[in-house]
């Protein structure tokens, strides 16, 4: 006796059905990579979608609450595991696990706890996904890429980290309040270390090709009538401002993190500022890994925009590469 | 001497700017109202998003951490504010706001204390946007739908709830992956009260317009070997499940909100099942609203599709209609 199904469909193809074609995995269903989930889900770059966590109640929660959604989505299988098999011939991962900050603490205060967690995770995404580009958010993220990239084996080109890309969209906003435009017109790179150290490069603001600071020379400077240092700072004190009001951040980098798997997926080559190794690069000697402009396409981090920087610019590149490797140097991997 | 903004920009219009277009507030900035907001601003909907909420501190950290992903967004404007005059000239308002039951709590009870929040929100919401939408989303959604409705004196078609938009797209959801496709192309309507005693229309339920009852006369019933009841009853589970294993749910109502405030904003006249004013429909003799089959354009509940119901699911639609007048009589101060 057929079943209702039977009746209904009759398979015709004599092929396996082919496995995803440009899978993401995101690891951690925290508020961070929940946004992230759902930005990459409602840009439609996925056909395949992977979630990891180790609370496994609030994984199934999660990737329940995501599937009885998939009438509005064009991400057809959407699947969750606390093993890591569910993530599976990933063509990108998504690392968003590890502590976080609490109200007042530093990126840097979070590292030991972070790498051990590292230490389970990395070594796992590989072995299913040896092929993957690694896309590193959990900070901080430059010292916890430079141990993604220790951990996992992987070439330079595939190991990113989300970097200055969320300072850098946050300028870009500010200055577009400043100004009435839109923000994807306010051209600003804030570059170097994501946090309390990262470096805006004034000489390069502008929109429409014209450079502000050929406008205002005192730009960036504390002799600024209209202080646009400021801008910087308030990027700087974004962070620990939305976590005092509503305890955490999660839309912005959510966001952010599915602008970056775009360009990977659809390989743009598109240039963003994000967390690469910078050894040799602006006078940095250490293996670390800062945020300078670079170019995303589906092999990953292939080439890095050479910026014209100033001397007390990269005098700052240079002493947060000696930060970061002092915290890093002591790290056992 | 000339700011920089002087010298990089001349400007050519300097009027008033004019009012939003396509603007859109979220009442509640809970996971809920949250989830509903990204989903909106993703799908680019909105020209301006206002959030209201009583929380200011977390209200003012969710606008300054959406209005971060500006870059992102087609939406140049995120306000937010605990007065509702941001919210003015708002085309469509979702309303997530309000309590959950405590343990051992009346549904009464919780209707009554849900109530006197809404008659603080609703008349400040049409004060400032008499001509607004109203998409209701707090439970119980078909009680509160109807209290939105007596609190803002608009005409009922302007009035939503989301009903059983959700429960329909679950439905298509678990239907569609027993048997092997999206959820797009599964047809199937859940109807009357969101919640425990939803009532789905086996009869409907179809692919390429082939009748699944026709396959199997048996579906839905308890007589059926294949057990295609236990979807239906998966559906009514779903939200506890969810509930239980993260703490509450919040993507799906999200993406469905935000499929709803797509059809209103775009005029698309979709059909979508939502919670409507059903008084002199099926034989229902009280003002109760109840999920049917609606056509959404931009002046909201265009109009209704007449469901060939069975006796049966008819009946099942009027008991809901009396339980819920049950409550609603006994509701205080609902005049405007």
């Amino acid at each position: 006796m057929a079943s209702t199904k039977e009746k209904l469909i009759t398979h015709v193809s004599k092929e396996e059905p082919a496995g995803p074609t440009n899978k993401v995995t995101v690891v951690g269903v925290g508020m961070v990579g929940m946004a992230a989930a759902i930005s990459i889900l409602l840009k439609d770059l996925t056909d395949e979608l992977a979630l990891v966590d180790v609370m496994e109640d609030k994984l199934k929660g999660e990737a329940m609450d995501l599937q009885h959604g998939s009438l509005f989505l064009k991400t057809h299988k959407i699947v969750a595991d606390k093993d890591y098999s569910v993530t599976a011939n990933s063509k990108v991962v998504v690392v968003t696990a590890g502590a976080r900050q609490q109200e007042g603490e530093s990126r840097l205060n979070l590292v030991q706890r972070n790498v051990n967690i590292f230490k389970f995770i990395i070594p796992n995404i590989i072995k299913y996904s040896p092929n993957c580009i690694l896309l590193v958010v959990s900070n901080p993220v430059d010292i916890l890429t430079y141990v993604a990239w220790k951990l996992s084996g992987l070439p330079r080109n595939r190991v990113i980290g989300s970097g200055t890309n969320l300072d850098s969209a946050r300028f870009r906003h500010l200055m577009g309040e400043k100004l009435g435009i839109h923000p994807s017109n306010c051209h600003g790179w804030v570059i170097g270390e994501h946090g309390d150290s990262s470096v805006p490069v004034w000489s390069g603001v502008n929109v429409a090709g014209v450079f502000l600071q050929g406008l205002n020379p005192d730009m960036g400077t504390d002799k600024d009538k209209e202080d646009w240092k400021s801008v910087h700072k308030m990027v700087v004190d974004s962070a620990y401002e939305v976590i005092k009001l509503k305890g955490y951040t999660s839309w912005a980098i959510g966001m952010s993190a599915a602008d970056l798997c775009q360009s990977i997926l659809k390989n743009l080559r598109k240039c963003h500022p994000v967390s690469t190794l910078v050894k040799g690069m602006h006078g940095v000697n250490e293996e670390v890994f800062l945020s300078v402009p670079c170019i995303l396409g589906n092999s990953g981090l292939t080439d890095v925009v050479h910026m014209t920087l100033k001397s007390d610019e990269e005098k700052q590149l240079v002493k947060s590469a000696e930060t970061l490797w002092g915290v890093q140097k002591d790290l056992t991997l | 001497m000339a700011s920089v903004l002087q010298k990089l920009i001349t400007p050519l219009f300097s009027g008033t700017l004019e009012p939003p277009r396509n603007k859109v507030t979220v009442v509640g900035v809970g996971q809920v109202g949250m989830a509903c907001a990204v989903s909106i601003l993703l799908r680019e909907l909105a020209d301006e998003l206002a959030l209201v909420d009583v929380v200011e501190d977390k209200l003012k950290g969710e606008m300054m951490d959406l209005q971060h992903g500006s870059l992102f967004l087609k939406t140049p404007k995120i306000v937010s504010g605990k007065d509702y005059s941001v919210t003015a000239n708002s085309r469509v308002v979702v309303v997530t706001a309000g309590v959950r039951q405590q343990e051992g709590e009346s549904r009464l009870n919780l209707v009554q204390r849900n109530a006197n929040i809404f008659k603080h929100i609703i008349p400040q919401i049409v004060r400032y946007s008499p001509n607004c939408i109203l998409i209701v989303v707090s439970n119980p959604v078909d009680i509160l739908t109807y209290v939105t409705w007596k609190l803002s004196g608009l005409p009922k078609h302007r009035v939503i709830g989301s009903g059983t938009n959700l429960d329909s797209a679950r439905f298509r959801y678990l239907m569609a992956e027993r048997v092997g496709i999206h959820p797009s192309s599964f047809n199937g309507w859940i109807l009357g009260e969101h919640g425990d005693s939803s009532v789905p229309v086996w009869s409907g339920a179809n692919v390429a317009g082939v009748n699944l009852q026709k396959l199997n006369p048996d579906i839905g019933t308890d007589t059926d070997k294949e057990n295609w009841k236990e979807t239906h009853k998966k559906v009514v589970d779903s939200a506890y499940e969810v509930i239980r294993l993260k703490g509450y749910t919040n993507w799906a109502i999200g993406l469905s909100v935000a499929d709803l405030t797509e059809s209103l904003m775009k005029n698309l006249s979709r059909v979508h099942p939502v919670s409507t004013m059903v008084k002199g429909m099926y034989g229902i003799g009280d003002e109760v609203y109840l999920s049917l089959p609606c056509v959404l354009n931009s002046a909201g509940v265009g109009s209704v599709v007449n469901m060939t119901l069975t006796a049966d699911e008819i009946s099942q639609l009027k008991k809901s209609a009396d339980m819920l007048w049950h409550i609603q009589k006994d509701l205080k101060d609902l005049e405007r």
